[in-house]
C-alpha cells in the first residue's frame, strides 16, 4: 500500500515539475505580453524530438548514458533561438489585436510547427532508448523511483529557484515585473519593451523547450504530444491563476499528482477528472486560486 | 526645450486634439489647465510618444520627437508623471523609484538621483520597503514625480498631479514642485482647476474641446471672463 502510494506521489511530482516549467514559461509571456501562447506545447514537443537528437549523438560519440542530461538541456538551450524568431516574426505584430485573434494565431502555430515535426522526424514515435534506466532506480519505501525522475524534480526545483532569484533580485527581473504590472509606465522610465518582450519569450521558449527535453528520457516524443501537452498547460494555468507563478508550481502539483492517481485507479478518466477540478474553479474561483486575470 | 506645433490627434477615428501647439523653454513652468474631456492628457500623452499626431509635429530641445519611441523620448530627457500615478504595485517605493535610475545614465550617479528623490519627498523614505499597493493617493502621487525626477530629466511632466488630493498633501506636494522647479528643470502641469494653478507658473495654456483657446502669463487670464467661465464649466 505505502509502496503505490509512493510510487503515485513520486509519479505525480515528476509529471508536475515537467509541466511546471511550460506553464511557468506560459505564464511569464502571459504575465509580461498578455499573450496566451498555445504554441508553447510546441516548444515542448521541439525540446523533446531535438533532446533525441542530441542524445543519440551524443551516445553515437561515446558519451556515457548518466551524463545524458547534458544534451538534453543544451537540446533546450538551442531551441532558445526560435524565441526571437516567433516574437519580433510574427507575435510583436498583434499585441494590440484582440485576444481571439492572439489565440488563433498561437494555436495555427502549433499546428503548423506539429506538421514541421512530422515533416522532419516522421509520424513514428521517437525514444531516447535505454538512458531513462542508465540512472540507476532508488527504492524509497519499497517502491521502486527511477533516479533519472529525481534528477528532474530536482533540475525543476532549480530552475524555479533561479527564476525567483532573477525575478525578485536582479535589475532585469524587476524590469519584467515593472512591465508586467504597466508597460505603459516602463516605457516612459526608459524601458525598451520590445527588448524586454523579446527576452521573457526566449525565457518562455527556453523552459517549455527544456521542460520537452527533460521528459524524453521517460516516454516517447509523438508528433501529437504538443497539443496533449497545452491540454494539460491550460489546466494547470486555469487552476493556479492567469499569470502566477505561484500558481504555476500549485497547478502543476496539483494536475500531475491527480493524473498519477487517475492513472493508477481509473486511466480512463485521467482527464476527466483533472477537467471536473479545471470545472469547479472555472465556476467558483474563475481568477483561479492565485490569480490576477479572470 | 519643448516645441508642439501644430498637432491634430485622432483616437479611434475621432479627432481629439485640434491644431494644438504649445511651447515651454528651459526651467520654465508651464500649466496647462481644461476641464475634464478638454484634450490635457491626450497632449502630454502625444508628447510623451503614446499617441501620433496626423498631423504637426514635436521637437524637444531640437530634435524632431514626433515619431519616436516613448523610451527614447523618455531616454532624451523627459520625464512623466501620469494622472493615474502609474505605480507599479508590485514593486516597492524604492523599487519603484530605482529603477529610474537604470535606463538613463546622467552627469549625476545612480545614488545622488535617487537621494534628490527621497530629499524632495522626505515622507517616501520611511516607505521605501511599501510595495505600491500599501501606498495612499497622496504618497502614490508623490512616488510618482519622485520616480520621474529620478531620471533627472530636462524636462518633467506632470499630469493632474494634485487631482484628488487632501488639501494639506495639495500643499505639500505643491512644496516639492518649488523644490524641484529650483534645480532647474522646465515642466509641464495639466491642470483641471484653476485654483491649483502654481504660483509659480509662467505661462498658461487653455485647451477646450481639444484646441488651445488661451495662451499668455496667468494673472492675464484673470481678466478674460469668458475664458474662466469655459475652464469652471459653467460657459
Amino acid at each position: 500500500m505505502v509502496e503505490t502510494i509512493v510510487n503515485i506521489l513520486f509519479s505525480g511530482i515528476f509529471h508536475a515539475s515537467v509541466l511546471f516549467l511550460v506553464a511557468a514559461g506560459l505564464q511569464l509571456v502571459f504575465g509580461v505580453q498578455k499573450i496566451f501562447n498555445l504554441a508553447c506545447g510546441s516548444f515542448y514537443a521541439l525540446g523533446a524530438y531535438l533532446g533525441i537528437v542530441f542524445v543519440k549523438y551524443f551516445l553515437s560519440v561515446g558519451g556515457p548514458p548518466v551524463l545524458a542530461i547534458l544534451p538534453l538541456l543544451a537540446a533546450g538551450f538551442v531551441l532558445a533561438i526560435i524565441g526571437p524568431i516567433i516574437e519580433r516574426g510574427l507575435l510583436r505584430f498583434v499585441y494590440d489585436r484582440d485576444v481571439h485573434f492572439q489565440l488563433l494565431l498561437t494555436f495555427a502555430l502549433l499546428l503548423m510547427i506539429e506538421d514541421i515535426i512530422k515533416l522532419i522526424w516522421g509520424t513514428y514515435p521517437l525514444s531516447t532508448q535505454g538512458v531513462y534506466l542508465a540512472f540507476g532506480i532508488l527504492d524509497i519505501f519499497g517502491a521502486s523511483i527511477p533516479v533519472y525522475n529525481l534528477i528532474v524534480i530536482v533540475a525543476s526545483i532549480v530552475i524555479a529557484g533561479i527564476m525567483a532569484h532573477i525575478l525578485s533580485n536582479t535589475r532585469f527581473g524587476r524590469i519584467i515585473r515593472a512591465t508586467s504590472d504597466n508597460n505603459e509606465m516602463a516605457q516612459a522610465l526608459g524601458i525598451n519593451i520590445n527588448n524586454i518582450y523579446v527576452k521573457v519569450f526566449t525565457l518562455g521558449t527556453v523552459l517549455g523547450t527544456i521542460g520537452g527535453a527533460l521528459v524524453i528520457p521517460s516516454t516517447a516524443a509523438m508528433s501529437e504530444m504538443a497539443v496533449d501537452l497545452i491540454v494539460l498547460a491550460f489546466a494547470v494555468v486555469v487552476i493556479g491563476g492567469l499569470g502566477s507563478m505561484k500558481g504555476a508550481f500549485v497547478g502543476a502539483l496539483l494536475v500531475g499528482i491527480l493524473k498519477s492517481v487517475s492513472f493508477a485507479v481509473y486511466p480512463e478518466l485521467e482527464m476527466l477528472l483533472i477537467y471536473i477540478i479545471v470545472i469547479v474553479v472555472l465556476v467558483f474561483k474563475p481568477q483561479g486560486l492565485f490569480g490576477t486575470a479572470t | 526645450m519643448l516645441s508642439v506645433d501644430s498637432i491634430d490627434v485622432f483616437i479611434k477615428s475621432s479627432r481629439i486634439l485640434r491644431n494644438v501647439s504649445l511651447k515651454a523653454g528651459k526651467g520654465e513652468v508651464v500649466c496647462l489647465i481644461g476641464r475634464n474631456g478638454a484634450g490635457k492628457t491626450t497632449t502630454l500623452r502625444t508628447i510623451m510618444g503614446y499617441l501620433r499626431p496626423e498631423k504637426g509635429s514635436v521637437s524637444f530641445q531640437g530634435e524632431d520627437i514626433t515619431r519616436k519611441s516613448t523610451h527614447e523620448i523618455s531616454r532624451l530627457g523627459i520625464g512623466y508623471a501620469p494622472e493615474d500615478s502609474g505605480i507599479f504595485p508590485d514593486l516597492t517605493t524604492h523599487e519603484n523609484i530605482e529603477i529610474s535610475t537604470w535606463t538613463k545614465t546622467t552627469e549625476k550617479s545612480e545614488e545622488e538621483r535617487i537621494k534628490l528623490a527621497y530629499k524632495v519627498f522626505p515622507v517616501l523614505e520611511g516607505y521605501k520597503k511599501r510595495k505600491g499597493t500599501q501606498l495612499s493617493g497622496g504618497e502614490r502621487k508623490m512616488l510618482s514625480i519622485a520616480r520621474a525626477l529620478a531620471l533627472d530629466p530636462e524636462l518633467l511632466i506632470l499630469d493632474e498631479p494634485f487631482e484628488g488630493l487632501a488639501p494639506t498633501i495639495v500643499t505639500e506636494v505643491a512644496r516639492s514642485i518649488q523644490d524641484i522647479i529650483k534645480m532647474g528643470p522646465s515642466i509641464i502641469i495639466s491642470e483641471s482647476n484653476i485654483y491649483h494653478v502654481p504660483d509659480f507658473t509662467d505661462t498658461l495654456y487653455v485647451i477646450e474641446r481639444g484646441e488651445i483657446i488661451f495662451s499668455g502669463r496667468p494673472e492675464e487670464v484673470a481678466q478674460e471672463k469668458g475664458i474662466l467661465k469655459i475652464i469652471a464649466g459653467t460657459a
